[in-house]
């Protein structure tokens, strides 16, 4: 029988999120793992009067081409999904999964030849979006594979995925305005500003925010969401921080990490479990020793850790910072073929000043 | 436990039926249910060297948006389909269901608003079709749902569905192939000939040939196949016929169909069951009290009726005829909104007569070759 949480969530992402317009063309992409969620949105977006492409997925099918397509079958773009990007108005991801380690054999290389061979789908639909042209969303649903990763039963993982998205509330859309609105005010207060500092137990560092922007991540691009972040000024950061939930990279956790930074560069790195991968994503290319973004998670729906970076960065109570690309529109210049973000907690003993004024503590804002 | 014959089944389609080229662009149409089947060919055209795209869709939404779609999107034309239609090497179609009835409630004037709509990818797919320039196959996976319309259990009907495939075979490529070099000799001993009789307790009917091409259906555009088609010429056929099994129309069968024809058109015509349907379907344009296929069936591997028309056309032993509208290729002129399939039994005390020679007797071709 139909979740109403998930008709909720449906209304949210077509409603909310992406705003579908009569007459919009509206892609609807998701593995058959999500298809009754992809049911719920089909069926909003048809009641919008937006015009719906289904793009079904199957875990297995893609699985097989990284593992035994060849160079040209990896690398060959789909022309009806080329038009998709390049005319369409709307991109409403729905993700779920079987089987979250189901990649673990699969060769990194092929998976990158794949990547940036389809590099041109995904940068069509930024800089479209970039422009006004294109609204996209993207949201995880709930599944056995992701309760197990999570080291919960699948209806505890249904509460956690539904609390997070306010979801299991009778009015979901006036949640994600009222922190909208909370989140605002701090990007204006933030407007203009220059200096952070942050202090606590996991951390001691500073960095420069001088002509960069804020980001209100209010649940248009990302369900659920709930942070504000910026690209701090890529040689200003100062300090130390040690992360206290792990870092996923591609399906392997690495834990107990800790930074120390010297003008904006990493200069010290260690982990306490899968050291080399830390160390081989910091060496990957000239930007991956550099900050790309600098976070606050306000999402006080999610308390707890999963293992799932759609959620983990926006727990309330949490900053994350990304080494790697840095997203342009904050004003990031640092470019990388890295985006790996890390979370720090701040709800013991921490603070963040900002220009000498108290902003953040204990996980709050004060301001 | 995954089915080896979808492996088997798969390596066919692509290898045989649509002879998969490396670099060729090859989509997969089909319902979620048939996902097992689309797994297995996607495989194989992999393995092939092709490049397969998903055109994957879901019952549950095709219905929603049957139900709910406003005017506008009812007649809007995906432009991805379109593309792909326009673009794509290979389609591979694959049928299967949850609920064979589950269109049964909506209204019937959105389906046909939504299949005009449609056309425009029809069209296109015909046209490309007629020059060659696309290959194309259309396939069964067998689901509950499918066995249920067959009054099977689910293990029955998939021994069906694959038994009628040759899969049970050794070599079912083989045995497609050998089909094919069967069919082709009476297709070339029956080249230049005019006058065609068929003589049985369910049927005394005579049509002409003359100048009409016969085609090898030969389990390359329908999996399974097995069958010779052709188009009589329009105003030859003369005489009666009794149907041995029920036809679909719409989902609903008519059954106990008897037709006479004076000079090509129908001018007698009676059902046992649903005969209000027979009448409309007759009534339905200019070209649809004329015949625009006859063909032979010769699929020895399907041996009852299912009410699938992609098997039950080819039951093996069978000759069968449609009212409406005819393929271009075999020489037919016939054109109609109609083209609907019936079923004559011809394994007893039957024969088939071309030009006086004895060619067909109680379901077996009786001549050699030329």
């Amino acid at each position: 029988m139909a979740d109403v949480r998930l008709q909720r969530l449906a209304n949210v992402l077509v409603n909310y999120s992406t705003e579908v317009q009569p007459g919009e063309w509206v892609g609807v992409l998701g593995d058959v793992a999500a298809l009754p969620a992809l049911r719920e949105v089909y069926a909003a977006v048809i009641k919008a009067g937006g015009y719906p492409s289904l793009m079904l997925s199957d875990e297995y099918m893609s699985r097989l081409l990284l593992r035994e397509g060849s160079d040209d079958q990896l690398e060959w773009l789909d022309p009806s999904h080329t038009l998709y990007y390049e005319q369409a108005d709307v991109y409403i991801r729905v993700n779920a999964t079987s089987n979250t380690r189901a990649m673990t054999g699969i060769s990194g290389k092929r998976t990158q030849r794949y990547s940036s061979a389809h590099r041109s789908w995904l940068d069509t639909r930024l800089s479209r979006a970039a422009e006004g042209k294109m609204k996209w969303v993207g949201t995880q649903v709930p599944s056995e594979a992701s309760a197990q990763e999570a080291n919960m039963s699948l209806e505890e993982y249904e509460a956690f995925v539904f609390g997070a998205t306010f979801c299991d509330q009778e009015d979901p859309v006036a949640e994600w305005r009222k922190i909208s609105a909370m989140q605002q005010k701090k990007v204006d207060w933030l407007a203009g500003k220059k200096h952070v500092k942050l202090q606590g137990p996991n951390v001691d560092l500073q960095l420069s925010i001088d002509g960069r922007t804020f980001i209100n991540s209010d649940g248009h691009k990302n369900m659920p969401s709930g942070e504000i972040f910026t690209g701090p000024v890529e040689e200003s950061v100062n300090g130390w921080i040690r992360f206290d939930y792990p870092s996923i990279v591609s399906g392997r956790a690495v834990k107990g990490i800790e930074l120390r930074f010297e003008n904006g560069k990493v200069v010290e790195a260690s982990a306490e479990e899968n050291d080399e991968l830390l160390q081989a994503q910091l060496d990957t290319d000239a930007g991956s020793r550099y900050l790309g973004e600098f976070a606050i998670g306000t999402n006080f729906g999610i308390q707890q850790f999963t293992g799932s970076i759609l959620f983990d960065e926006k727990i309330g109570g949490t900053v994350h910072v990304a080494i790697g690309t840095g997203y342009p529109e904050t004003g990031s210049k640092n470019r990388s073929a890295v985006h790996w973000d890390m979370i720090c907690d701040m709800r013991n003993d921490s603070e963040i000043h900002v220009d000498d004024e108290l902003f953040y503590r204990n996980g709050e804002f004060v301001v | 436990m995954a089915d080896s014959r979808l492996e088997r089944m798969a390596d066919v389609l692509v290898n045989y039926s649509v002879a998969v080229q490396p670099g060729e662009w090859v989509a997969l149409r089909g319902d979620a249910v048939a996902l097992p089947a689309m797994q297995a060919i996607f495989a194989a055209v992999l393995k092939a060297g092709g490049n397969p795209t998903l055109m994957l869709s879901d019952e549950a939404m095709t219905r929603s948006y049957l139900r709910g779609a406003n005017d506008d999107q009812l007649t809007w034309v995906n432009p991805m389909q379109k593309l792909t239609y326009e673009k794509v090497d290979t389609l591979i179609n694959v049928l299967g269901s949850h609920n064979t009835r589950s269109m049964t409630g909506i209204d019937p004037k959105r389906l046909q608003q939504r299949q005009r709509a449609n056309r425009e990818l029809s069209e296109i797919f015909r046209q490309r079709d007629g020059e060659g320039s696309l290959k194309w196959t259309v396939t069964q996976y067998p689901t509950h749902a499918d066995a249920q319309e067959a009054n099977m259990s689910l293990e029955e009907y998939e021994d069906f569905v694959y038994g009628a495939m040759l899969l049970d075979q050794d070599d079912p490529v083989a045995e497609w192939r050998k089909l094919a070099a069967m069919q082709q000799k009476k297709i070339d001993w029956l080249k230049g000939k005019q006058q065609v009789t068929l003589q049985g307790p369910n049927i005394d009917l005579s049509l002409s040939i003359d100048g009409r091409v016969f085609i090898n259906a030969d389990g390359t555009k329908n999996f399974p196949d097995g069958e010779i088609f052709t188009g009589p010429v329009e105003d030859s056929v003369n005489g009666w016929v009794r149907f041995s099994y029920p036809s679909i129309v719409g989902g609903r069968a008519v059954s106990g169909i008897e037709l006479r024809f004076e000079n090509g058109k129908v001018v007698e015509a009676s059902a046992e069951q649903n005969e209000d349907l027979l009448y409309a379907q007759l009534d339905a344009d200019e070209g649809s009290r004329t015949l625009g296929e006859f063909a032979i069936s010769t699929n020895f591997g399907i041996q009852q009726f299912t009410g699938n028309i992609l098997f039950d056309e080819k039951i093996g032993g069978t000759v069968h005829m449609a009212i409406g509208s005819g393929y271009a290729e075999t020489g037919s002129q016939n054109t109609s909104a109609v083209h609907w399939d019936m079923i004559c039994d011809m394994r007893q005390d039957s024969t088939i007569r071309v030009d006086g020679d004895l060619f067909y007797e109680n379901g077996a071709f009786v001549i050699e070759e030329a």
